[in-house]
């Protein structure tokens, strides 16, 4: 801490020990240098900083000093125009940081709140702290290995990156999938989906304040992830999908569960809604509550339920199809309020979507292999290749540079919750401060994933 | 010094005892004689001199050793209450089906590190818990558990309630102010100001009950309400006991009004800076406002410790003693007693065989007497002691309060806090004065 730096050494030349004396000691006055011998033996015998007692008189000098007990908001001088603008406090504002260590924020979300009473006047958001340098990463490793590493980027729904990834490389490669190969990608990564959405009911009515419903979609998404546990081996991580297929075909186990879950999935979705959809307050807490127009959402490139519900009906499966999608049979929710209580129900509705998804998969599954035949070594043509697909948090792409090598020259991911998250300082003004939980939960971000 | 040392060292074990027990003995003997023959009959006589004042130190002392177990209760119940509807189990490890749980909670707010951050104004701060708790522990004084089992008849009793009740905002406040934290400061602010809100509905619920009733003792106020269900406030005054309702959820912090507190977003209100048994006190105090009001409602609207039906009881038991038996009962219950176990543990060994082994058998037999000789004495307590009754009636109503708050809190999302405040001004408030017009021309045109 500055100040009691300042308070221990007045000269800032002394170590506490008083052993030795920096070059820069020299430049210091001769009265100085006279008051600092005086002082050195005192220094010496001064007990070690943690044996400070109360009544010391520095922490006294402490606690006087009041304002400069606390690192200064920002913490260095402002860099932009936007900073100054921000870190300027009007009459009767008050900076709250909430974040990155929160109940409420998903991850390590840091959100700088100016406040006004209760109402947001202006938000910062600070990302980056789960910043680990996966494209970085990816492009260190060699094709097969870049699937476990974009894993853990949206811890929540790990099939989608993987799938991305796979996508891309499999245009670089001219690799041909076996058709079981796509179907149980579908049926697996619709399965994740179910999870991810159940989870943010979960999330939502956590942050107003529901301590139920979070638990209710933890037991689906329990059953889910033991079922892909069980196909996979992992409960988070999966690492499943190869280029050209997936690692391993169905086996008893995964399918005797997902039976079992099938039975009473759309009717567990009901009841799970039902505990919300019907609750007054929930509704009135979310409906008209950072409503996100169209024109915004398509300019800040916002994707999936966020767009969806602010009225524009896109859906990478449905605009861009990849895999066996223009085979199956679903629906692409679209509402038109754009705010909390429609992203909400948007998701719930791609919920039952993905049960009919799923149940088509499991009756349309052809026999066959669930790997192509591809070489040890992969060394694709140089080129460049753009694979993307519909995350339970929207378009979730990846831009691949091939060199000829056996590793991506370039590996970019598109994580949609980045783009979501950019509204953020649009819709929190003029809200109350509660609202700001209904609002960033709404737009269902994963830090893991904006973070990269 | 020296020469004492030495000596000791060279005593026996037994000469230890002797020299440390004797003396002891001495002292406790002429110090008994001289309570029993000094001491004793002047403190009688003072007691007998200053009965209220006794009674008011005895109930003091007795609501504030009372307060303790209750929140325990309470916090046990609401873990285990909301796990069963969270599908989950709830503490199962400590105690039978956790039960100890919450005493176990105790003895690790105790034991954790009393924090206090640093800029915080200590005297406020360290006050603060002690305001709050102290607040709703008062309120107890006045509520009548049973007949002739109240801390203090006030003839002001509903009014003194309020007032303290009132209090308690006080504590919040201080404490969001003197935390030093924004968070806490938020917190204490929506207290004081969601607390003064819903006071007004809350205390204008009651002036309905208050006309009927014709006085404020909250005595007075139950037997206004006895004979059976259909005497109750309750069915008098509906809208009342709905506006009471929820303001006392507002006035108590619970769900869906717990604003000061409110976790997803200023992460623990006011209590965001406290540890330890500071922490415990606001921990206590909240449960023990749950209780209050619970009890209150009951109280008020639900007529109190009377029983929902016409009664015959308490029957007169004395008869029980009139053939002169008296002490006898004590061996006749150890004599019942073993018989009972006797007769269980052979009947286990009969029916059970080699899987129950003889001691366990003889435990069974033991413990299922002591449970049915525990049940026959209570039954006999039930029947002949209106206070048992009361207190039966009393907490099984106040009981079923409880369980619907913690059901709330189990269900319920939070409100926002302009929805909050605007419902207490815009419909609660127009309502209780509705209600409290209608009562009062309805009584000046019915006692005409």
């Amino acid at each position: 801490m500055p100040t009691r730096q300042r308070a221990t050494q007045p000269d800032g030349a002394t170590q506490p020990d008083g052993a030795t004396q920096p070059a820069h000691a020299a430049r210091t006055s001769q009265a100085a240098r006279a008051s600092q011998a005086a002082t050195a033996k005192a220094q010496r015998q001064r007990p070690p900083e943690q044996y400070r007692s109360d009544d010391d008189p520095r922490i006294m000098l402490d606690r006087e000093v009041g304002a400069d007990l606390f690192e200064p908001i920002p913490p260095y001088p402002v860099r932009t125009e936007r900073e100054a603008e921000f870190y300027t406090r009007g009459d009767g504002e008050m900076f709250l940081n909430v974040g990155p260590h929160h109940p409420a924020t998903h991850g390590v979300l840091r959100l700088v709140l100016k406040l006004s009473g209760e109402q947001v006047v202006d938000v910062d958001p600070v990302l980056g702290y789960l910043h680990r340098g996966v494209e970085k990463i990816c492009e260190n490793s060699d094709y097969y290995h870049v699937i476990d590493q974009v894993d853990p980027l949206e811890y929540v729904s790990s099939l989608f990156q993987e799938w991305a990834a796979v996508l891309a490389f499999e245009q670089l490669m001219d690799v041909e999938v076996p058709p079981r190969a796509e179907y149980i990608r579908v049926l697996t990564s619709e399965l994740l989906r179910v999870s991810s959405h159940t989870l943010f009911m979960g999330f939502l009515a956590l942050d107003l304040g529901g301590l139920a419903p979070i638990l209710y979609s933890f037991i689906e998404r329990d059953e889910i992830v033991e079922m892909l546990a069980a196909l996979t081996g992992a409960r988070m991580l999966f690492n499943y999908f190869r280029i050209g297929g997936v690692n391993g075909d169905l086996n008893h186990e995964f399918l005797s569960r997902l039976g079992d879950w099938m039975s009473r999935a759309a009717k567990q979705t009901e009841a799970n809604t039902g505990l919300l959809n019907e609750n007054e307050i929930f509704v009135r807490r979310a409906r008209g509550v950072g409503i996100l127009d169209r024109e915004m959402a398509l300019r800040f490139g916002v994707t999936g339920g966020n767009l969806r519900a602010s009225g524009v009906p896109f859906d990478v499966r449905r605009a861009h199809p990849y895999s066996v999608y223009p085979q199956l049979d679903f629906n692409v929710p679209t509402r038109l309020e754009g705010d909390s209580l429609a992203r909400y129900l948007i998701r719930m509705d791609e919920v039952r979507e993905s049960i009919r998804i799923i149940d088509q998969c499991l009756h349309n599954m052809p026999d066959g292999p669930v790997m192509a035949k591809l070489p040890r070594l992969l060394r694709p043509r140089p080129g460049r290749a753009w694979g993307a697909v519909e995350g339970p948090r929207g378009m979730l792409g990846v831009y691949a540079i091939s060199d000829g090598s056996d590793q991506p020259f370039r590996f970019r991911i598109h994580d949609p919750s980045f783009l979501n998250l950019a509204v953020v300082p649009y819709l929190l003004p003029g809200n109350l401060l509660a609202d700001t939980m209904a609002i960033v939960s709404s737009l269902d971000p994963v830090l893991g994933g904006i973070d990269k | 010094m020296t020469f004492a040392t030495r000596t000791w060292d060279r005593m026996s074990l037994t000469s230890r005892l002797v020299a440390i027990l004797v003396p002891l003995a001495l002292i406790l003997a002429v110090g008994s004689v001289v309570g029993i023959l000094v001491i004793l009959p002047a403190t009688m006589d003072f007691l007998r001199a200053n009965l209220p004042l006794v009674r008011f130190a005895v109930a003091v002392v007795g609501i504030l050793v009372l307060t303790i177990p209750t929140a325990f209760v309470l916090i046990y119940l609401e873990l285990k209450i909301i796990a069963r509807m969270n599908l989950r189990v709830g503490p199962n490890r400590i105690g039978p089906w956790g039960a100890a749980m919450s005493l176990i909670h105790g003895f690790k707010v105790l034991s954790k590190e009393d924090f206090t951050p640093t800029g915080a104004d200590l005297p406020v701060f360290t006050l603060a818990p002690v305001v709050t708790f102290l607040a709703s522990v008062m309120t107890l004084l006045v509520i009548p558990f049973a007949p002739g089992l109240f801390g203090q008849d006030l003839n002001i009793g509903l009014l003194y309630f309020f007032a303290m009740g009132g209090l308690s905002v006080l504590g919040l406040l201080m404490a969001g102010w003197a935390s030093f934290n924004k968070y806490s400061l938020l917190g204490g602010l929506r207290a004081a100001a969601q607390i003064v809100s819903y006071e007004i509905p809350l205390t204008l619920s009651v002036v309905g009950v208050v006309i009927l009733a014709g006085t404020m003792s909250m005595n007075r106020l139950v037997l206004a309400q006895s004979g059976s269900a259909l005497d109750w406030f309750a069915f008098k005054q509906p809208l009342a006991v709905l506006i009471f309702f929820i303001a006392a959820t507002a006035e108590a912090n619970r769900t869906p009004f717990d604003m000061t507190e409110a976790d997803s977003e200023i992460v623990a209100g006011f209590a965001t800076e406290y540890s330890g048994m500071r922490f415990g006190f606001f921990f206590f105090a909240e449960y023990v406002n749950v209780f209050i009001v619970s009890a209150l409602l009951a109280t008020l609207f639900f007529g109190g410790w009377t029983a929902p039906f016409n009664w015959p009881w308490p029957y007169n038991l004395n008869w029980l003693d009139a053939s002169g038996i008296g002490v006898l009962w004590i061996p006749i219950a150890i004599i019942a007693t073993v018989v009972v176990a006797d007769v269980v543990a052979v009947a286990v060994r009969l029916v059970g065989g080699r899987s129950w082994s003889a001691p366990s058998a003889f435990g069974l037999g033991f413990l299922a007497a002591g449970v049915g000789i525990a049940a026959v004495v209570g039954l006999a307590c039930f029947i002949a002691f209106d206070w048992v009754q009361g207190i039966f009636w009393f907490m099984t109503k106040t009981y079923v309060f409880v369980f619907t708050f913690v059901w709330m809190r189990g269900t319920l999302p939070r409100v926002r806090v302009d929805q909050l405040m605007g419902f207490a001004w815009k419909w609660l408030l127009p309502a209780s004065l509705l209600n409290l017009f209608v009562t009062a021309t309805a009584v000046v045109l019915l006692n005409q």
